[in-house]
């Protein structure tokens, strides 16, 4: 049987006092609406990065790399299959209806999938720093987050994500230790894909964030980009690498990283699916959909043929 | 080990109990089945043969290094580590505390030959197949009819 609060103010204090909250539970909408639209955003963004994924796999250099960058789709795959079902759960929307929006145009996905990888270099770039990043928000999420089923399959989420940045770091060293051109290849895709990975952290927290007050994410924005930072900066730094933040600098006095003023007029534009390669992403996403539509209808007719 | 003594074959399982899957941080290697055999010389030298669960699997590499970096932090100076193709991997070769861990740990049922295992969640044997493949190409995944629960099986 599922649990209920009389009042906003009693799930509030079931939830400030650590309480797990079920989807049998009679939860508050708000609540509800809440959780479903962060689960919502991480399938979507799951999905999309999954499919950024495959377009490397014929591309990849060299068999293992090939391997890694499968498995990855797989996983990325999985990953929003998964999310999506525990999304549908929350009966807010169907798993069709999600999937429906997202090529339409209407549904979020992360910033980082809304520009274009344009070398090899990119998508390490995109391993050792959007994963790393992805990671750390993830991780924050799992410590605190109050709806059970999302923090359950976080659980097997974050263990994946964390070979995945073995595999980057192990890219990241192939290019470091390279050629001229290797490294030059590097610090192009870093110029392009730093901002965007701060982003990723999304804007300042508002004191009112819905998310906190359930702690469906707790951590701050700004503190989870920061616990980036500090660390990416410095490995950069050890390898030669200059994030393109002429301000970027350490405080002498803390020995911490200084980033300069971050623009937020980039991120705006990705969540308006505005962002410099959102159109064609959706649109391929959009085909993907359309082509395997003969798929789907078998097994719908295998279905009910067998419910019949 | 201590050195001046000659290690044994015990003294490398030690090890390798220590030795973590790359996919289920703290679920060891030895748990879940993946030493197929260790042999010690008596010149210290020392060989492990692991087994995969999928053949493709992407770990292999990560988890090869990992026991040759454990073997080695242990004195084991030149181990020989293989992935050998006999005999095939099942899930009848993770342990029972391997599979409390999974199902703990990682909401990951283990089924064993045909008979369905138990909610990882709710304890109840009511898990019904939804997908054949989840994150992994040994999992698929399943929904409990009794909590709803969506839970990854390996297979």
């Amino acid at each position: 049987m599922g649990r209920s609060w009389g009042t906003l103010a009693e799930f509030d204090a079931f939830v400030a006092d650590g309480g797990i909250v079920e989807p049998i539970d009679d939860m508050p909408d708000e609540y509800r609406q809440a959780v479903f639209r962060f689960i919502e955003l991480h399938a979507n963004s799951e999905l999309m990065g999954g499919l950024t994924e495959r377009d490397w796999i014929p591309r990849a250099p060299g068999l293992r790399r090939k391997m890694a960058v499968l498995a990855k789709t797989q996983d990325e795959i999985g990953h929003a299959h998964l999310l999506y079902m525990v999304a549908g759960d929350l009966g807010m929307k169907t798993r069709t209806e999600m999937l429906e929006d997202l090529f339409a145009g209407r549904g979020r996905f992360h910033n980082v999938f809304h520009y274009q990888a344009v070398t090899w270099a990119d998508q390490v770039a995109i391993a050792y720093l959007v994963d790393a990043g992805a990671l750390i928000s993830q991780q924050a999420v799992f410590k605190q987050c109050s709806y059970g089923p999302y923090r359950r399959i976080l659980r097997r989420i974050i263990a994946e994500e964390g070979f995945h940045m073995r595999h980057g770091e192990e890219m990241l060293l192939t290019f470091a230790e390279g050629t001229t051109t290797q490294r030059r290849m590097f610090a192009e895709a870093l110029d392009r894909w730093w901002w965007p990975t701060l982003h990723m952290f999304g804007p300042p927290s508002k004191p009112d964030d819905v998310l906190a007050r359930w702690r469906i994410k707790s951590e701050r924005n700004e503190d989870l980009r920061d616990k980036f930072v500090q660390k990416y900066a410095t490995l950069l730094d050890s390898y030669g690498f200059t994030p393109p933040d002429p301000e970027l600098r350490r405080d002498p006095d803390t020995g911490r990283w200084v980033t300069g003023e971050i623009d937020w007029e980039p991120l705006k534009a990705t969540l308006s699916n505005l962002g410099p390669d959102s159109a064609r992403r959706v649109a391929d996403a959009a085909t993907h959909w359309a082509d395997s539509r003969w798929v789907r209808e078998a097994l719908e007719s295998v279905a009910a043929g067998v419910a019949a | 080990m201590t050195t001046g003594t000659v290690p044994t074959a015990s003294d490398v399982v030690d090890v390798l109990v220590g030795v973590d899957d790359p996919e289920y941080p703290g679920v060891s290697i030895v748990d879940l089945g993946l030493v197929e055999a260790v042999r010690a010389g008596e010149d210290g030298h020392v060989e492990v043969d692991l087994i995969p669960t999928f053949l493709g699997c992407p770990a292999l590499e990560f988890i090869a290094t990992d026991v040759r970096r454990a073997l080695q932090h242990a004195g084991f100076l030149q181990p020989v580590v293989r992935f050998v193709d006999r005999p095939v991997w099942t899930t009848s070769r993770i342990t029972a505390a391997g599979r409390r861990q999974l199902a703990s740990e990682f909401t990951v049922a283990v089924r064993v030959g045909r008979s369905a295992p138990p909610c990882p969640h709710c304890g109840t044997i009511a898990l019904a197949e939804t997908s054949l493949f989840g994150s992994m190409r040994c999992r698929s995944i399943s929904e409990c009819q009794a909590c709803g629960e969506r839970v990854e099986i390996v297979r």
